[in-house]
């Protein structure tokens, strides 16, 4: 029997109506109240120094929770106040205490660069030294030293930061909400993702009425599995660092490496077991043929194409026994993998153009019999704003954001920041916005940009690689502004509430983030993950940011034109090939995903895959095994964050104690 | 269309196969393999999104 041939606008969506549990509201209200803006504020403050540490010991931030905990704080108050709280305003806390949770990693790059500065990688290819002033202080100034945050070597590169937070902060409200108003309101795309946020606040609101409803069973589930996950993960590890020099590790942090194992029979493969189980849950919510597919075509690579064609063929030749994961994984990059992925990415990109102009056309077509569509009056008390100062909003946003690039680094071609400001950017943000209305995802991405400007441009100082350019897209967050519709919260107050609490997050998370730097150098013992990854990290910044400089640098060697052809052209035939044999598409998107990459990294995502797809939903059936998903994942993602804060507070207080000589 | 769009990209495959067998993988012939996909490509596409359309306003026009 023939298969029947589905196109990739319906197979995608096909999934993403598999989350979908109910439709949204059309009647709007405030969101924004005193006691959903202190709940937010008070969660969020208080759980994002577990969030930051929480990133340097294990690389996950454990962010998620904090919403989560909040609006349960939120919603047990209510009740036992017999009071119920708004959809709207359970949404507006979620945004906000994310919001609140996630301003400490915005000085994250601080201390990268107030590390990197002062690497040996850095010093012997010759750009410690020429590393801006905007950026860090230099390698030997007291701020750095020191290990503080607060002190007027810091100023510059803070005030740089203020700035361009600001100036973003117009042009990301602005050009989105206008990319909203053309996509959603003139052309009614369906935005398929959007309604799963928007029934997550709609799930939590219902906690507040009369009846205990099954969320909050599964969400205590989630819980007291994401507890006991993240004590033993985390909670160990960090309580012992705190009384022993060196901390005990029941799982070893973030991986336990079997490369060296292995080379015997695959030489030049890896696989790094990683250990952090709670991507299960990822696998439970991910589509589970790219989860089966990445990791089929990861063992492939490690197992077949590494050892038996590409080390055959002298194409993998740096590499020599004894390797571990990062070695080995540095090495074949440079040889083949770095230049095949370019390769692959363009074709990502051209994928999703074929898939996504076809649909212009289509749109164009069906408009005709549309009534409603090609309309952009707005609903009724929806909080909406004139086009016109949204426009002039964003003009200013980027004219200054291009102005104060110009002044970073003032010999750079003037013409390509703004070419990147005023063309690239409303076109990419166009098209992603397109993609994100009709299939909830981003399709449209040109790999390399920077890089390939930085060529053109004959540009050949370091300071541009520190810089930002101008390259933007604003098409993802038009899905927000869409959940806000659904949800019925009025977008004046959306906005109202992000200005409000910006300041505050401002100051709060250079303070957290000093403090936290005072506790341990960074990366040190204290920090696992940060002392595993940040040197091989420092390492590949170096080859990036030297790469252009002369003509024999090691990165510019490792792009070869034939491998990124084989990377373009074998993706593309990979694609083609599902295609005539009428396959879903998803399977492209899990080989080109797995192709080259550690299978050890995918474990646990496929065991949570393999559990959902073969267990779960036969116990509970399809349709309630989506349902319980999202809820399920934010159960765990909040055991797991109060672990991380708590062990975090303990650390804090220990560290307080110990640091004072009296 | 649908057949055409399917022998274009077995032959722009072949291609690619090819070039890299045969022709020691030189990216001009990949890239002229990769030519014949993406034409290969946009056609599936182009005929995937437009037949349905043609096909509901000739259901519709019933």
């Amino acid at each position: 029997m023939a298969r029947e041939r589905v196109t990739q606008a319906d197979e995608w969506q096909a999934w993403a109506q598999r989350y979908d549990i109910e439709g949204g509201i059309r009647t709007f209200e405030s969101g924004l109240t005193v006691k959903v803006f202190i709940g937010a504020l008070f969660v969020g403050l208080l759980m994002m120094p577990g969030s930051i540490y929480l990133s340097y010991v294990s690389g996950e931030s454990g962010a998620g929770a904090a919403p989560w905990v909040a609006v349960i704080l939120f919603t047990e108050l209510a009740r036992r106040s017999f009071t119920t709280a708004r959809r709207q305003e359970l949404y507006m806390l979620l945004g906000l205490t994310g919001a609140a949770v996630g301003s400490g990693m915005q000085y994250r790059s601080f201390i990268w660069y107030a590390y990197f500065i002062n690497t040996p990688q850095a010093a012997s290819y010759e750009i410690a030294d020429k590393i801006p002033a905007w950026i860090v202080p230099a390698g030997d100034s007291v701020g750095v030293l020191t290990r503080t945050l607060i002190h007027p070597d810091w100023f510059l590169p803070i005030a740089i930061y203020l700035a361009q937070k600001l100036l973003g902060t117009l042009r990301v409200v602005s050009g989105q909400y206008i990319l909203f108003r053309l996509t959603a309101d003139l052309e009614r795309l369906p935005y398929p993702m959007a309604p799963i946020t928007a029934q997550g606040a709609t799930a939590l609101a219902e906690t507040t009425g009369k009846e205990e409803t099954w969320r909050w069973r599964v969400f205590s589930i989630g819980s007291m599995a994401g507890l006991i996950w993240g004590f033993l993960y985390i909670g160990v590890p960090s309580l012992t660092g705190v009384m022993m020099s060196q901390p005990i590790q029941i799982l070893k942090i973030p991986w336990i490496d079997f490369t060296q194992s292995i080379e015997g029979f695959a030489p030049t493969g890896v696989f790094a077991l990683r250990t952090d189980f709670g991507q299960m849950l990822f696998g439970f919510v991910l589509p589970f043929p790219i989860v089966m597919t990445e990791f089929i075509t990861a063992m492939a690579s490690q197992f077949i194409l590494n050892p038996q064609i590409l080390y055959r063929y002298e194409i993998l030749h740096q590499w020599k026994p004894g390797l571990d994961v990062r070695g080995v994984g540095l090495f074949n990059g440079l040889d083949f993998w770095i230049s095949y992925g370019m390769g692959k990415s363009f074709s990502l990109a051209l994928v999703g153009m074929a898939a996504s102009i076809p649909m212009l056309f289509k749109l164009r077509k069906s408009k005709k019999t549309a009534g409603e569509r090609g309309s952009i009056a707005t609903p009724p008390n929806r909080g909406d704003f004139p086009i016109w100062l949204m426009g002039l909003l964003w003009l200013v946003g980027m004219g200054g954001f291009v102005w104060l690039i110009h002044w970073m680094v003032p010999n750079f071609p003037l013409s390509f920041l703004l070419g990147y400001a005023f063309l690239y950017t409303p076109l990419n943000s166009y098209i992603t916005a397109r993609t994100f209305g009709v299939l909830g995802r981003d399709l449209f991405e040109i790999p390399y940009l920077h890089e390939i400007t930085f060529i053109l441009s004959r540009y050949e100082e370091i300071d541009i690689w520190f810089a930002p350019l101008p390259d933007e897209d604003y098409g993802r967050g038009t899905q927000g502004w869409r959940v806000l519709e659904l949800t019925g919260t009025t977008f004046t107050s959306n906005l109202a509430g992000t200005l409000l609490i910006m300041p505050i997050l401002i100051v709060s998370g250079i303070v957290v983030m000093h403090f936290i730097w005072k506790i341990a150098p960074i990366p040190s013992a204290q920090y696992p993950f940060a002392q595993m990854m940040w040197p091989i990290n420092a390492t590949n910044e170096c080859l990036w940011k030297t790469s252009l400089r002369d003509g024999n640098s090691q990165m510019l060697q490792a792009i070869r034109g034939d491998y990124v052809s084989a990377g373009f052209t074998s993706s593309l035939a990979i694609y083609g090939m599902l295609w005539v044999f009428k396959l879903p598409s998803m399977w492209f998107y899990g080989i080109v995903g797995g192709i080259g990459a550690d299978p050890g990294s995918m474990i646990a995502r496929l065991l949570g895959a393999i559990i959902g797809r073969f267990y779960m939903i036969k116990r509970f059936g399809m349709k309630r095994w989506y349902m319980f998903n999202p809820v399920l994942a934010a159960g765990f993602a909040c055991g797991v964050g109060l672990i991380g804060m708590g062990t975090v507070a303990i650390a804090l207080v220990s560290k307080a104690v110990i640091v004072k000589p009296f | 269309m649908e057949k055409v769009a399917s022998t274009i990209i077995i032959i722009g495959t072949f291609l690619w196969l090819f070039s890299v067998i045969v022709l020691e993988g030189r990216w001009q012939w990949q890239m002229f393999s990769a030519l014949v996909l993406t034409i290969g490509i946009f056609t599936a596409h182009f005929w995937e999104e437009l037949r349905d359309t043609d096909s509901t306003e000739e259901s519709g026009d019933e």
